[in-house]
């Protein structure tokens, strides 16, 4: 009995013995699924895979797939929204009630920090990969920051006093709020550091990645926005004076900018890569990602798209004002906008369809499919021109008029008009003249013409101080009345979003909010 | 021995790591080294214990009084006892049976027959590794009587457990295959509050895969000291299922059979002529030229309501077969449960076959428990509780014009994004399969009276299959073009457990110690992968599609692999003294995968002491049968998260498009953060009670205080959008909640009338307060409620409101102290807001808390009353002071967006101003924010949850047709229910916890009406 016992309890010791020593090996268990990221970030290769990641936030809702859209169109005086979903059209006529309105704002400022959080960690781990080229790694970089200052350029045009993240995010991070001084000297800081190691030209490989044009068109709107005109000549010098001098060019269709044939063609200056190539894919982080814009879904008339968004009837009777040299319409009008009478004007119809919408009703024809197709869907592979030759011309006018060398502006502006077949500028308003405010008031409108539906117009209206006095902002409203909606001083820019100003104490919400 | 060796080897091979097996070998040693029995020189006596009916007992202690000798009655009932002295007394002892004495007066054949107690007292609890009488629980342990649960019509156990015990709240259940939330004793925690089951020894998931019917006795370990032997996965609590068994007799043949229908509530919507004028009103109010109103199609009238539901109906058949000899006993159990669901294109099936055995020779026994199931769903497309809201009536089901052929809203007409449920239902089909077997293998060698190991092998595996399909068409306003889609998913699920454990039970005198330690260790695995195709092919001649994957074109694919382990180490020791003082101390030491190295370990112990006053000599008090006091205090965990959530990875989805080819490039990128250093969430739990029974066993009464303190929360806490985390918030070590409560419950049962009956009453109250957030914060705001240190969690958020304006005067004179008129743009019959900081305008700054999601107490009341072959039960459950937010309201009262009305609104108008329901105006969302009180409702209710009356068919008129025992009964669920609250039912679930009390759109608590039959022979 007794030895029994014994043999009982050296057994089960022994047991316990045997648990004890495999426990070690038992609990570890490796993710059997992908890399960890402490195994990640050692090659060259890994550096490239990390920065083509921050490339495909161009490809999530928050931002270039879809709402930013609502925010830089719709919300300034080209387009509104008639969306039964009142709180989105809300967003679009300054109606701001929840600021955490996830498509309205949150998811926008979300996938800004994500697109940020993504180029944060190429910047952070690439310095300790050995690079073969040093240029390469440059390049990397170069690119990276240019991803990090375009999403910081977009956030200060919408929030404006947002904190800047510049390392790799922690999960406990409650970062300061800067000012939108601040946040611009960052955008400029790490454009002019992107310039330097940036090509002029991509091979055909690469290209749809950043030149050194794209940069220095970034860096000159980021130093208008400031009002920094000296600044933005130097830089727009790039393309007429430096060595980006002759490499760009207006393409002889207008039309050739907006749909996905003639892409990254020599007008462009940076372009978003949009594919049909994974159709059906999601927004999310998942295999088999979509990339295609969803902006042709939602903006597509009433019966074939979402029409959450459309355009201003204002924009046709501009366009209708002035003919060309040989008596005709605009003919950018034909390829800006659907309205009732482009059937009459063009012979074109909608989507293969008839008028049937409102008589004052008008959409944007820009990046819509239908010159080959009577659908839309979530994965429209035509490339938005960021920024393309035509605007760099107009904005070069601006700056010159600006630093009072109007008289010079007045080619640029011309070059534009001529592609659209119309008379110099002199010509049509020589009422003009050299008066610098003359000059602007007029170039606004040549920007609009040209611009439209491009999501330059916000950025624009800002600059421009059009929305800084009750004045002027009662002259927006003439044409948009959404814009009577507008507190001056309040909607300037978004408010921030609310669960963002609650979670982090550094943060404060942006005045009027 | 040989085959079971074999057995056990076989075994061996489910289990994958080489260091399992030689863990397993050991104790296989020892059965092998034990395997022979030893004897002693002395008088043996041997016989059988019956009970009163004749059937035999198994387990009875039989001790030679005054020595330290003892046995126990095998399955059979047979002892054999060696004692030293031939005139000894021998005293025969079973948990529920009064102890009988009997003289062996030289006799060797002693048979005796014991009789049962009534008292729940005596009742035998499993307590985990272990069984305890009821009368010496030191911890909170509540039973639920297995006819409780199997009487009603219930997918799941935990369905069936509501009002069934204290402190346990279940919500949930209606739509076919759905499972219940559990929460015991209030949230513990911020992830998944549902207990640990623990069935046959096995830890699972009672999921909608496991039969009711198959229960044999159910306990819900509710404190520390009770669940601590679980350890680290008790913070939710512990629900021990035991399925049944075989007795031993002849084969016995059980039959029942339920037959149900149900009915879902229904909303009161207005039909196409109230509607119209509504939507008019709201459309000219907001100013719109009667031009531009909708045209509306006044030739439809449909009813969504009609056409997305139906009566939905239950059927569950049980039949069984069991018995039991000399050394064994077996149960064979065969269960069919089908239900076709109160919405369109929704049931639920299962097919399962339970196989429960167990057999002993000498000191050695070994058993199984292995069913076999399996559970089909057609899931539910969208939620139609909320497009039959959204769809107006002017819209007819089918509209030959739209692509699919269903009818939706249209721009002119009927202007809303509401979906079609009927198209949706046909649309897009979602079904479910799982195929699981789930079981164990146990084997006890009883080396000696008081000394027994035992080892359990368990075994769970399901191939789970899910199909979706997407057939070409629309069910709403200006969807996308999408082509028809396939996918489908196979996943198989494994999780094997291997315990080890040595219970040691021996009565020195008065001093008596129980006592258990043990070794367990359980790995999970799952792995996946799923196939998608589109524009699958379709058969114009029957208008179907191929759903195969061999069909349709741009395919993609993909699979993971989920796997985990648990090893622990588990000591339990109960002591008591004369049964009258009671101590009870458990340790266990777990270990996990799911944390890093150095938080990987954690103990857990608990203490706990009982005092039974009523035994003490001085205690004379005649009408108190039993008093005792309880007292525990332990610690449980909690490693409730993924399976690697501590360990950053790379997601390596992300592809750019480039170049003039503009072709695809691979990218690669961390896309969600972690806290690599998450450790054990630790729940530290007191209680406090007693347990009395009065008035010779006729009214017991308990009685629970509780304090649980959750720290270290392992919670997906909300971080900075600004970090650019995606993929969902990383799991932190932040909250600090503290709940209070107090369970009371008494029962007084009657059985000595001719008129029996019982009634039972429970009551709960709950406090949870937060003392820490976690990340330095002070708040947490998720959708309308703030949690903020100091309160309990998601609290309601909202802009007050005071009334309506009457006239422009009204609106005028509302200004702040600074004369800022606060609401310019109102009109009159628009919502007065409390402008709380007084800055002129209404903003986000002006919300306040206005009221806690969480009810001020729940009540459960249990009664019955038997007469002759008649008996009477009903069960009532009831929730008070919770305020709750009516998400329906929320939206059919908006007006601002189409949809359909209610139709007993009597909105604000210049001629109807005696009402609280403001003016109507489509497209301004000023009276229609979602973040005002003015959907915030008190959600009290009390509820007739069941009710059944019974008819037992006499002994005499079944023995003509060979049947021993028989049963009819009507019974209803759902069929009272008392409540103020507006919206489809008050019983409702959200799972998201920061939002409770907001019913959004939530699976309603259905009517049933069934007939049972249960009958054996």
């Amino acid at each position: 009995m007794k030895n029994m016992l014994t043999k009982i309890t050296c057994s089960f010791i022994a047991l316990s013995a045997v648990l004890i020593s495999c426990k070690k090996d038992t609990l570890n268990i490796d993710n059997p699924n992908t890399l960890t990221a402490t195994q990640f970030w050692k090659t060259e290769a890994d550096a490239q895979s990390g920065l083509n990641a921050a490339y495909t936030m161009f490809y999530k809702p928050g931002i270039w797939s879809r709402w930013i859209y609502f925010r830089l169109d719709l919300t300034s005086d080209e387009g509104w929204s008639q969306s039964p979903w009142i709180e989105l059209g809300d967003w679009t006529r300054f109606q701001y009630v929840n600021y955490d309105f996830w498509e309205g704002n949150v998811n926008t400022f979300r996938d800004t920090y994500k697109a940020v959080f993504r180029c944060n960690q190429v910047l952070d781990n690439i310095e300790n990969i050995p690079f073969a080229d040093n240029n390469k790694k440059e390049q990397i970089k170069a690119q990276a920051k240019f991803l990090r200052a375009l999403h910081y350029y977009y956030a200060a045009l919408l929030w404006e006093n947002v904190p800047l993240v510049l390392v790799t995010s922690k999960a406990d991070d409650m970062p300061q709020q800067n000012t939108l001084q601040e946040v611009w000297a960052q955008v400029e800081k790490d454009l002019t550091e992107a310039a330097q190691a940036l090509p002029a030209k991509w091979d055909d490989a690469s290209v749809g990645r950043p030149t050194k044009g794209a940069v220095m068109g970034f860096l000159a709107r980021t130093y208008m926005q400031q009002h920094k005109w000296t600044e933005a000549k130097n830089a727009l010098d790039y393309f007429f004076t430096g060595d980006g001098r002759g490499m760009y060019s207006l393409v002889p269709s207008f039309k050739d900018n907006f749909t996905h044939y003639n892409e990254n063609n020599s007008e462009s200056v940076f372009e978003i890569q949009f594919s049909d190539a994974n159709i059906g894919g999601g927004d999310g982080d998942d295999p088999n990602q979509g990339m295609g814009n969803n902006r042709e879904q939602f903006f597509a008339p009433r019966g074939i798209g979402w029409s959450d968004g459309q355009a201003r009837h204002w924009m046709v009777d501009e366009f209708k004002k002035e003919k060309t040299i040989d008596g005709k319409l605009d003919p950018r009008l034909q390829s800006t906008l659907f309205y009732k009478e482009i059937t009459q004007d063009f012979g074109d119809k909608i989507y293969g369809r008839d008028w049937q919408w409102g008589d004052d009703e008008a959409w944007f024809r820009k990046y819509q499919r239908d010159y080959y197709r009577t659908t839309e869907d979530y994965y429209a592979q035509v490339n938005n021109r960021l920024i393309r030759y035509a605007d760099i011309l107009l904005l070069y006018a601006e700056v010159l008029n600006e630093l009072g060398q109007t008289a010079s502006a007045y080619q640029y502006v011309d070059q534009v008009r001529a592609r659209a077949t119309l008379n110099k500028l002199e010509v049509t308003h020589p009422e003009i003249g050299n008066d610098k405010a003359k000059f602007k008031e007029r170039l606004k409108m040549e920007r609009e013409l040209e611009l439209c539906g491009e999501s330059v117009r916000w950025a624009d209206l800002k600059r421009w101080g059009d929305l800084d006095s009750q004045a002027a902002v009662d002259k927006v409203a003439q044409r948009d009345p959404d814009f009577k909606n507008f507190v001056v001083g309040k909607h300037i820019r978004l408010p921030l979003p609310q669960q963002e100003v609650n979670n982090n104490t550094n943060l404060k919400q942006n005045p009027g909010y | 021995m040989k085959v079971i060796k074999h057995f056990l080897k076989a075994m061996l091979y489910a289990f994958p790591s080489q260091a399992m097996r030689k863990a397993t070998l050991l104790p296989l040693i020892l059965i092998s080294s034990f395997g022979s029995v030893f004897s002693q020189t002395t008088t043996k006596v041997s016989g059988t214990v019956a009970d009163s009916s004749g059937s035999v007992l198994s387990n009875v202690t039989v001790t030679e009084k005054g020595s330290s000798t003892r046995a126990e009655t095998a399955v059979n009932g047979a002892f054999t006892i060696s004692i030293s002295n031939p005139n000894a007394v021998l005293v025969f002892s079973l948990l529920g049976y009064a102890p009988k004495e009997v003289s062996v007066a030289g006799q060797t054949m002693i048979n005796v027959s014991l009789q049962q107690v009534s008292n729940s007292l005596q009742d035998v609890v499993v307590v985990g590794y272990g069984t305890q009488k009821k009368s010496s629980l030191t911890g909170a342990v509540s039973v639920v009587r297995p006819e409780e649960i199997q009487k009603r019509q219930a997918t799941t156990v935990g369905e069936a457990l509501q009002g069934l015990a204290t402190g346990v709240n279940v919500r949930g259940g209606g739509q076919p295959g759905s499972e219940a939330s559990i929460q015991i004793r209030g949230l513990k925690n911020m992830s998944n509050a549902n207990p640990l089951y623990v069935i046959d020894g096995m830890i699972t998931t009672a999921n909608r895969d496991f039969n009711p019917d198959d229960i044999e006795s159910l306990q819900i370990l509710k404190d520390a000291s009770a669940a601590a032997i679980y350890g680290s996965r008790a913070a939710n609590g512990v629900i021990i299922i035991t399925t049944k068994k075989g007795k031993s007799g002849p084969m016995r043949i059980d039959f029942s059979g339920k037959a149900s229908v149900q009915q879902t509530p229904k909303y009161s919507l207005t039909a196409t002529p109230a509607f119209v004028k509504l939507n008019d009103t709201a459309y000219s109010n907001a100013g719109i030229p009667q031009s531009n109103w909708q045209k509306h199609n006044l030739n439809n009238n449909t009813d969504w309501q009609d056409a997305a539901f139906q009566t939905g109906n239950m059927q569950d058949y049980n039949l069984s077969f069991s018995g039991g000899g000399n050394s064994g006993s077996y149960l064979v159990s065969a269960n069919y449960f089908d239900n076709k669901g109160t919405v369109i294109s929704t049931g639920f099936k299962r097919i399962g076959l339970r196989v429960n055995t167990q057999g002993t020779k000498g000191i050695f026994s070994i058993g199984e428990n292995v069913a076999i199931t399996n559970a089909q769903s057609d899931e539910m497309s969208g939620n139609p509780y909320v497009d039959v809201v959204r769809m107006l009536p002017t819209i007819s089901i089918y509209n030959p014009n739209n692509p699919g052929g269903y009818g939706y809203g249209n721009e002119d007409s009927a202007r809303t994004f509401g979906t079609n449920p009927v198209a949706h239902a046909d649309l897009e089909d979602q079904k479910n399969e799982n195929f699981r077997v789930r079981g164990n293998v146990w084997s006890e060698l009883k080396f000696l009276p008081y000394l027994k190991y035992r080892l359990n092998l368990g075994y769970e595996t399901s191939n789970d299959h899910y199909n979706y399909f997407r057939k070409k068409g629309s069910w709403t306003l200006n969807q996308p073009d999408d082509p028809s889609i396939a996918n489908e998913n196979r996943a198989r699920f494994q999780s094997s457990l291997i315990e080890n454990t040595l219970n040691f039970n021996k009565t020195f005198g008065k001093h008596s110690v129980a006592a258990v330690v043990g070794q367990t260790y359980q790995h999970d695995y799952y792995e996946q992968i799923w196939g998608n195709k589109r524009n699958m092919l379709y058969n114009p001649t029957t208008n179907t599609y191929y759903k195969v994957l061999d069909q349709g074109n741009t395919p993609t694919t993909g699979g993971y692999i989920n796997e985990a382990v648990l090893l622990s180490y588990l000591g339990r020791v109960e002591y008591s003294y004369d049964d009258k003082y009671l101590l009870n101390g458990v340790i266990r030491r777990d270990g996990t995968s799911r944390l890093g190295a150095a938080n990987r370990w954690g103990n857990f112990p608990s203490v706990s002491a009982a005092w039974r006053i009523s035994r003490e000599k001085f205690f004379n008090v005649s009408w108190i049968d039993d008093l005792k006091l309880r007292a525990s205090y332990g610690t449980l965990g909690s490693s409730n998260i993924g399976y690697w959530d501590y360990i950053p990875v790379i997601n390596t989805n992300s592809t750019m498009v480039v170049g003039t080819d503009q072709h695809l490039e691979a990218g690669a990128t961390q896309v969600k953060l972690v806290n690599s250093d998450l450790r054990w969430e630790q729940l530290v739990q007191q209680n406090y009670g007693f347990d009395a029974v009065f008035l010779q066993n006729r009214l017991s009464v308990t009685a629970e205080y509780f304090i649980a303190e959750t720290k270290d929360v392992l919670t997906p806490m909300p971080i900075l959008l600004t970090t650019g985390n995606d993929g969902g918030n990383p799991y932190v070590n932040a909250v600090t909640l503290r709940n209070k409560g107090f369970e009371f419950s008494a029962t007084y049962r009657e059985n000595r009338t001719p008129v029996k009956y019982f009634g039972t009453v429970n009551v709960t109250t709950l406090r949870n307060k937060v003392s820490d957030l976690g990340y330095n914060r002070s708040r947490l705001f998720d959708g309308n409620t703030v949690t903020a240190i100091g309160n309990p969690i998601g609290m309601w958020y909202l802009l007050q409101t005071d009334g309506l304006f009457q006239n422009q005067a009204e609106i005028d004179a509302y200004k702040n102290k600074d004369g800022k008129v606060i609401q310019p743009d109102a009109k009159p019959g628009d919502i007065r807001f409390l402008d709380n900081n007084g800055d002129g305008q209404i903003t986000n700054d002006d919300k306040a808390i206005v009221g806690s999601p969480w009810p001020k107490w729940e009540m459960g009341l249990n009664l019955g009353v038997s007469y002759k072959n008649f008996d009477l039960t009903m069960n009532w459950f009831g929730s008070f002071g919770a305020k709750v937010y009516n998400g329906y309201h929320s939206v059919v009262d908006r007006f601002d967006d189409n949809s359909n009305y209610r139709s007993d609104v009597s909105p604000w108008s210049p001629t109807n101003t005696n009402t609280s329901f403001p003016r109507i105006v489509y497209a301004t969302t000023l009276n229609s924010r979602g973040d005002t009180e003015r959907w915030l409702e008190d959600g009290s209710f009390f509820r007739m949850k069941y009710i059944s009356l019974g008819y037992t068919i006499p002994a005499r008129a079944l023995k003509t047709i060979g049947f021993s025992s028989a049963q009819i009964s009507l019974s209803a669920q759902n069929l009272i229910t008392f409540t103020k609250y507006q919206g489809l039912d008050p019983e409702f679930v959200n799972t998201n916890i920061f939002q409770k009390g907001f019913d959004n759109f939530a699976f309603p608590n259905l009517k049933t009406y069934t007939v049972s039959l249960q009958f054996g022979f």
